[in-house]
């Protein structure tokens, strides 16, 4: 099953906690239920970010490694 | 009469009750910005909230906006960085209506080598678009013109001068610390910003760096803003910041614009010997400067203090000193009516009876002085 995200964010680049902080504002933009794809560095953003998403309320649909770079799919808390 | 009538807001405006109430919520955040544990991502979650508002009111991009402590810094950042990135003395061009941060800023790099042209303005206070065309040469790293004035409230043609600019390949900078909000920063251009024009605090605001813009950061340190500006970021001062930002399009221009056409024309009408400064159509909307013929402006501003209303000699800047403006010298003005202006400076809390009671304060005291 693929899942169509309504919004995307590319955060490669973007430090701790820049890059989670970043998330956060934009998945509060989104309506409730409405998926972001969020593009991460490897390392530590990779775990940071879903972490915090989470302690929000987020839901992470997809947590995947591409190479060097991570895909999370991400449903805006209600 | 025990309330008074606060119409200095150029100098600036009182904060809103709700960029209060967010402030207070951010000053109890533990975490700091930088600090790589959940803590940390909750203050840098209001930092970068913040950002996205601010970033929004500039048409830009969150990555643009550098946070600094106010208008004066972004203008320094924006000049001297630009200038001190290395090679060989410059030129910089800028005009000679800017607030003193842009111009005290240009007489520093001038002292360290760099050529500055500081074009004139016509009578009302305009740069022209040519004049701007004609001083630029094969150095020029910088023309910095402020979007709108700060004293006489004339807003420039920035657009054609950031297209004269963009078309020669040199950075344009306008400092819109006075019309940020209501008027749109031109696109591409470094800007200028601050949060206590737009009803949030003193001590905060921006540097919009356009990306490809090149500059040298005055604070050096742990990297913080892109590495533009070092030092744990003012957070309670900054959200404030972003919350103003979102609410300064609920101002009201127009009906700030009506109210300060009305003042005009009562004072204009009933005291001989005065006149406007700046011009009547390009003009800020809360923006009236006034002259008066053989009165002291620094006695009127006095006078008016007494009656409960709250006016600026030129600018609160220069408040103090007993020189004439230089911006008003640039437009031309003998030094004797320069000495005889005062700055009215309406917000979205003016009312129709407080500007009644201005107007009849004005008249008031312009005839007792002319008596004394
Ligand atoms: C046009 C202009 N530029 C710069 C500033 C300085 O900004 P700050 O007071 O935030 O340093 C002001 C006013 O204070 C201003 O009106």
């Amino acid at each position: 099953m693929t899942i169509e995200s309504d919004d995307r964010l590319d955060l490669r680049g973007v430090r701790c906690p820049a890059n989670a902080a970043r998330a956060l504002v934009r998945l509060e933009s989104l309506e409730a239920g409405q998926v972001l794809e969020l593009t991460l560095d490897d390392g530590e953003p990779a775990v940071l970010v879903p972490e915090s998403l989470r302690l929000e309320g987020h839901e992470v649909l997809l947590h995947e490694r591409h190479e060097d770079r991570w895909i999370l799919l991400v449903r805006a808390r209600g | 009469m025990a309330t008074t009538v606060y119409l200095d807001h150029a100098s600036t405006t009182p904060v809103d009750a709700a960029v209060i109430e967010e402030m207070r919520a951010a000053l109890a955040l533990v975490g700091n910005p930088s600090s790589t544990h959940v803590d940390g991502v909750w203050a840098a979650r209001a930092l970068e909230l913040a950002r996205a508002r601010v970033a929004a009111l500039l048409a830009a991009d969150p990555d643009e906006v550098v946070f600094t402590s106010g208008g004066t810094e972004a203008n320094n950042l924006a000049l001297i960085g630009a200038c001190s990135r290395g090679g060989a003395p410059s030129h910089l061009i800028t005009s000679a209506v800017e607030h003193p941060s842009v111009l005290t800023a240009c007489d520093w790099l001038e002292s360290l080598g760099m050529r500055v042209t500081r074009l004139p303005v016509d009578r009302e206070g305009f740069v022209d678009p040519d004049a701007v065309r004609r001083a630029l040469g094969p150095d020029t790293r910088l023309v910095s013109i402020g979007q709108a004035n700060h004293e006489v409230g004339t807003i420039q043609p920035v657009d054609e001068i950031a297209r004269v600019c963009r078309e020669a390949g040199v950075p344009f900078h306008t400092d819109a610390c006075q019309s940020f909000g209501r008027f749109p920063v031109p696109a591409g251009a470094l800007a200028t910003v601050n949060a206590h024009k737009i009803y949030g605090p003193k001590g905060v605001g921006a540097l919009r760096v356009p990306p490809g813009a090149r500059l040298a950061p005055l604070l050096f340190g742990g990297g913080q803003e892109r590495g533009l500006r070092a030092g744990t970021p003012n957070l309670p001062g900054i959200v404030g910041f972003g919350r103003a930002a979102e609410r300064i399009a609920e101002e009201d221009v127009n009906r700030i614009r009506r109210l300060r056409d009305l003042l005009v024309a009562r004072v204009l009408g009933g005291v001989s010997g005065s006149w406007l400064n700046g011009s009547r159509e390009r003009r800020l909307p809360g923006n009236a400067s006034l002259g008066f013929e053989g009165v002291s402006a620094w006695d009127l501003v006095r006078e008016l203090d007494r009656a409960g209303i709250r006016v600026s000699r030129g600018s609160a800047c220069s408040s103090g000193s007993t020189a004439p403006s230089p911006v008003l010298i640039a437009l031309g003005l003998p030094a004797e009516r320069a000495l005889g202006v005062i700055r009215v400076s309406l917000g979205h809390g003016t009312t129709q009876e407080e500007i009644d009671r201005a107007a009849g304060a004005i008249e008031t005291a312009v005839r007792k002085l002319r008596q004394a």
